[in-house]
């Protein structure tokens, strides 16, 4: 049996299942959970399932996305492992370049199935479960210290008209800025610096997205659509994309 | 009524912190046996040396990636949100901007409990639909294959994480200009002058988070002057 066959056995598929299904529960106890609570505390149903609804529609394609990362994977690590990495913990940007860094720091040449030893697969394994565990380790430790710290499970409860409400959302602006900074980097200096030769097209993806969301707040603020809201990213979202097969047929 | 949501609250929260620890320790036992479990069944055990030096090469930088994401995200998502999104990842492109959104969709503010219960349902959502999709997509591998790696769709694939930081961008930009103007200029400014740092972008949150911090703390401070 090839090293790629034992990769792909029911025993890689009952491990690492077993694991992702244990992680499923435990987010369904935690969203009954939450779902009781909020009854309790008086927060509206129908806010609860809009904000259920809308959630899941926002995480369908990326979620397809990350299901591309488990197929470029799965070439080299068999399809159960990288399935296991993108479900719990893992993360799209990282997976790929840790499981190449760790193929060198094992001695392979490059990731590749035909170079693959089954020691250099599970000491791959470790490293790739080992380097990004710390989120979970540090909130096992730190996080009811920490939010504590932070007023975040205040014992007051008020609403947060403090700083902290604004601070979140820059945050979060800052977050997006960095993305939409590295894209036009990316088309001024990505093939020399200043030589606007760098690709165009995730700038005309986000040119396109933010006319969607234009066009469906437009719908929600000034038609009353208020369904729009729920769906509006997610529909941006595949107008954007569909836009991206257009602009690279062009490019 | 106001004491009993409180106390309704604390009694959540405590809750939530012990259920979200042992959850978090069940799932690092098991993410941390299952290479030793798979070494065992194919005959080779994990090489410790070669783990060292990796860990060395690779695992330091990311340990710092990870504080940095701890401290910054987990005030985001709140105790329940954040269990859940530690446990499960891809924070980034997927947990956050879903947990902002579904804030903003209720109209919530961070730090209460209405934020706490409605960050702990979409990242727990968020999380299932994922697992659902990876579960279908793995059981449909065969099928799915040819056309999830069409050329043809391949850019919009590709572009997945422009058409959610687009969307999002207007959500955000047009309410808060003021604070998106100077990091927006000044990270487009810097990407342009170094361009090998577009490979370090989840890094350079960091600094372009922490102006927009800044700039909003000094808006407050006006605001709260002026009143």
């Amino acid at each position: 049996m090839s090293l790629l066959a034992q990769l792909n056995a029911p025993f890689m598929y009952l491990l690492c299942g077993g694991i992702i299904l244990f992680v499923a529960l435990v987010c369904v106890f935690f969203m009954i959970r939450a779902y009781r609570a909020g009854k309790a505390m008086g927060i509206d149903t129908t806010k609860m399932k809009r904000v259920i609804t809308a959630s899941a529609t926002f995480t369908l394609l990326p979620s397809i996305g990350i299901l591309l990362g488990v197929i470029a994977l799965s070439g080299s690590l068999g399809t159960p492992w990288p399935w296991l990495r993108l479900s719990v913990i893992g993360a799209l940007h990282y997976e790929t370049q840790v499981a190449e860094a760790a193929a060198e720091a094992v001695g392979l040449q490059s990731l590749s199935a035909s170079l693959m030893t089954p020691t250099a697969f599970s000491t791959i394994c470790l490293l790739m479960s080992v380097c990004i565990m710390w989120g979970m380790v540090f909130s096992v430790f730190f996080n009811k210290r920490y939010l504590r710290r932070l007023g975040a499970g205040s014992k007051s409860g008020k609403p947060g008209g403090g700083f902290g409400d604004r601070a979140m959302t820059a945050m979060f602006i800052g977050l997006i800025c960095a993305y939409m900074g590295s894209y036009i980097g990316g088309f001024v200096s990505g093939n020399g610096l200043f030589r606007c030769a760098g690709s165009w097209i995730p700038l005309g993806v986000v040119a396109v997205a933010c006319l969607s969301m234009a066009g469906f707040m437009w719908l929600y603020e000034k038609k009353n659509a208020v369904w729009v809201e729920s769906f509006s990213i997610a529909g941006s979202m595949i107008l954007a994309m569909a836009a991206a097969v257009g602009l690279s047929a062009l490019a | 009524m106001y004491e009993d949501k409180n106390k309704l609250f604390e009694q959540y929260n405590r809750g939530t912190h012990r259920y979200g620890r042992v959850a978090c320790v069940l799932t690092l036992v098991m993410l941390l046996s299952a290479p030793f479990l798979i070494g065992r069944y194919l005959g080779a055990m994990p090489d410790l040396a070669a783990f060292g030096k990796g860990f060395l090469a690779i695992g330091l930088v990311w340990l710092v990636s990870c504080v940095a994401e701890y401290l910054v995200y987990t005030p985001m998502l709140g105790a329940g949100g954040g269990y859940l999104a530690f446990i499960t990842g891809n924070l980034i492109n997927m947990k956050i901007p879903c947990a902002v959104n579904a804030r903003d969709i209720v109209g919530v503010k961070a730090g209460t409990p209405e934020n706490e219960i409605i960050s702990t349902l979409s990242i727990a959502t968020s999380s299932l639909v994922t697992i659902l999709v990876l579960a279908l997509g793995v059981m449909l591998l065969i099928p799915l294959q040819p056309i999830l790696q069409s050329p043809v769709l391949q850019p919009a694939f590709d572009n997945v994480v422009p058409a959610l930081f687009g969307a999002m961008a207007y959500k955000y930009f047009r309410r808060n200009l003021d604070i998106a103007v100077i990091p927006f200029v000044l990270m487009s400014l810097l990407f342009i002058l170094v361009p090998s740092l577009t490979s370090s972008t989840s890094f350079m949150i960091l600094p372009s988070g922490g102006i927009a911090i800044l700039i909003a703390w000094l808006q407050y401070k006006k605001k709260a002057g002026a009143a």
